[in-house]
């Protein structure tokens, strides 16, 4: 069973989530939910769950976006034995949103137009430990890693560069294809696409990227 | 002439300029009502003039000077006017044509005066000339603005303004001190009253200090009440002329789920683009064009289609091509398919890719080949005619995939893509040579790989 909590600022929005999960068979279990900055981080704090559903912009706190400052003050857990994970679901689907929480240590990017199901399975993998791109997402790394214009690392720890497989990844994933079907078309596990994934999303927390930096530089995000 | 009055009038009137100046300056003859009328007309009419006439600096002999033309004293206008007639059409007129014409008017004055027989004192005369030349000097850069705008703070923004504003006050301040201390050239008196007058001055500063002050912020603040109202007044319409009007017409059609859910993303899709969107350019970019395509998708056939695109470029004639290319497939998934529709869009170092992915059913291509025929003549034909190519990949229960590539205009560009299309046309099924040349890199989840259909 996973334990999540619940944060966004609209109560009907985290009924409604409540209900869409509930309907589902997944195997997910609401302990708490929170509708600001501060809730967001006493509920964190006291029930310790799997997976944290964190809505990006948030009241309370003294930082905007508010998503980011709950992922900075809890980031002691993130680390923490069981670790605590973020899943950052919004309905703003803003670059500077999405890098602002990924940057932060979110795990993954959702945007409120997902169904109940894919929203469950989005948790599961982040329970997982593993990493949640939407499509959308993955057209901005692709964007700002310049892999769209053929930029690739020749080494395979490159930070600043995405390898060829992880652009063939991230490309899949713009066009809309599931893991499965990304695993099926690149005729390889969709473990190995998880991995591929993962090594992206570490690229996105940490690269110095001239373009990353930039940009969020000129929205004082760093 | 000096205000431009006597030619607004006469414009306003249907008269011409001269016979309108003639008036003027007979009715002066009449106890000065022509020159009062004139005075009053050229302060109270608005100016229909952004800049000011050159000329207007030329009215200080005017104002503090009534009584003066009041009396009827030709002789003593006309050298001032003439002085001033000179620069009517020219630069703005400096200081020294002022105190030139105002000068050569008081010298009229008070000749004429003596020659009345009037005892005219001039300790009386010159401290009067010199406030009225303070007033003058102080309030003539009011013209450079509005008239109408005398309070408003504007008027000192400008270092000449500012200048111009304190040389007016040391002038009057002079000739008020003249005239404290005419007759006597005591010069311990003149340093008391000198003293005296900045005490005065400096205790009513004082005393006027908070009031001034809080003028100045209310002004502040209604200026930034303003602003907020203007913007909150921007969002209200706007939400007015979109959000309300949505919901309007979602309650009216409520019965029409497919209606309803075609408003709402058409509804969210605009807001979206208000709130997070970048700025609406009039540069015609390809991504601009692409996203346009989808929003007319998402109107016509009630589809939600998500976009990706990365990269992006001018729009030209080929990217147009490329855009109707595409506009076709995402009519053909809305059509069949339904659902979540992903478009992706790559402009890339080499060229354009484009994917159009639907959830739908999907077909056996090799099985109905005619069923698709428009996506074949306006998809495919089309790249091809600009070289480019076109492949549509799909099998029952995996939706389908259309993929176009569009490479930049290069001089082999056009033979290269034809050969490749010749060739993919004879293999009807790709997906088993594709399948075969690429290496397996990992244990496939999904067994039916080889139902993959390809046409181009």
């Amino acid at each position: 069973m996973t334990k999540i909590v619940l944060v966004d600022d609209h109560r009907m929005f985290r009924t409604g989530v409540r209900a869409e999960l509930a309907a589902g068979d997944a195997p997910i279990d609401v302990v708490g939910e929170a509708g600001d900055v501060e809730e967001a981080i006493a509920v964190v704090e006291a029930t310790r769950p799997d997976v944290v559903v964190l809505d990006v912009h948030l009241p309370g706190g003294t930082t905007r976006p508010g998503g980011r400052e709950v992922l900075q003050r809890c980031g002691h857990l993130l680390t923490a034995d069981p670790p605590v994970r973020f899943l950052a679901l919004s309905v703003s689907d803003a670059a500077e949103d999405v890098i602002a929480v990924i940057r932060a240590g979110a795990r993954g990017y959702v945007t409120k137009s997902i169904s109940g199901p894919d929203l469950a399975r989005a948790i599961g993998r982040v329970a997982e430990g593993d990493a949640v791109f939407s499509p959308r997402l993955a057209g901005f790394v692709l964007d700002a890693f310049g892999a769209g214009a053929g930029e690739v690392a020749t080494v395979e720890d490159e930070l600043d560069r995405l390898s060829q497989r992880e652009r063939e990844v991230m490309r899949l994933i713009a066009r809309g294809y599931a893991y499965k079907e990304v695993a099926k078309e690149l005729f390889i596990s969709v473990k190995t696409v998880e991995t591929h994934v993962s090594a992206v999303l570490r690229k996105l927390q940490l690269s110095n990227r001239y373009e990353l930096t930039r940009w969020a530089a000129d929205r004082r995000l760093l | 002439m000096l205000g431009g009055v006597a030619s607004g009038l006469a414009g306003h009137l249907g008269l011409s300029v001269r016979a309108m100046r003639i008036a003027f300056v007979l009715t002066s003859f009449m106890g000065g009502a022509g020159l009062l009328l004139y005075v009053w007309l050229w302060a109270f009419v608005p100016s229909d003039r952004g800049v000011p006439s050159p000329g207007i600096p030329a009215r200080p002999p005017d104002g503090p000077y009534p009584s003066g033309r009041a009396a009827g004293l030709p002789g003593a206008q006309v050298p001032g006017r003439t002085a001033l007639r000179a620069r009517r059409e020219g630069r703005r007129s400096m200081a020294a044509d002022v105190m030139f014409g105002v000068g050569l008017l008081c010298l009229g004055l008070y000749l004429l005066a003596a020659r009345a027989g009037w005892s005219v004192n001039p300790g009386l005369v010159i401290p009067l000339a010199v406030v009225g030349l303070g007033v003058v000097v102080a309030f003539s850069q009011l013209d450079e603005v509005e008239r109408a705008r005398w309070v408003e703070r504007a008027s000192v923004g400008t270092q000449a303004a500012v200048l111009r504003l304190a040389g007016g006050v040391v002038l009057v301040v002079v000739g008020v001190l003249l005239i404290v201390v005419q007759g006597s050239a005591d010069l311990g008196q003149l340093g008391r009253t000198l003293l005296a007058s900045v005490a005065v001055l400096g205790g009513a500063g004082l005393v006027l200090a908070p009031w001034g002050v809080r003028l100045w912020r209310d002004l502040d603040a209604e200026r930034a009440a303003r602003v907020r109202e203007a913007e909150r007044a921007d969002i209200a319409a706007h939400l007015h002329d979109s959000v309300l009007q949505t919901l309007t017409l979602i309650q009216r059609r409520s019965t029409d789920a497919a209606e309803v859910a075609r408003l709402a993303r058409a509804q969210e899709r605009d807001l979206r683009s208000w709130l997070y969107g970048a700025p609406p350019s009039n540069v015609a970019t390809l991504s601009a064009a692409v996203a346009e395509a989808a929003a007319d998708a998402e109107d016509l056939y009630g589809a939600v289609v998500e976009v990706v695109t990365v990269g992006d470029r001018q729009l030209d004639e080929r990217g147009g091509a490329l855009v109707a290319a595409l506009r076709e497939a995402l009519a053909n998934a809305a059509r069949h398919a339904g659902g979540t529709i992903s478009l992706y869009v790559e402009a890339g170092p080499d060229g354009v890719e484009a994917f159009v992915r639907d959830r739908g059913p999907g077909f056996d291509i090799a099985a109905v080949p005619t069923d698709r025929s428009g996506l074949r003549e306006s998809v495919i034909a089309r790249m091809e005619r600009h070289g480019g190519s076109a492949r549509v990949v799909s099998a029952p229960g995996e939706g389908t995939e259309v993929k176009l590539f569009l490479p930049d205009a290069k001089p082999d560009a056009k033979s290269e893509n034809k050969s490749e299309n010749k060739s993919e046309n004879k293999s009807e099924n790709k997906s088993g040579t594709r399948q075969a040349t690429e290496p397996d890199a990992g244990p496939r989840t999904e067994p039916d790989v080889d139902a993959d259909a390809e046409v181009a």
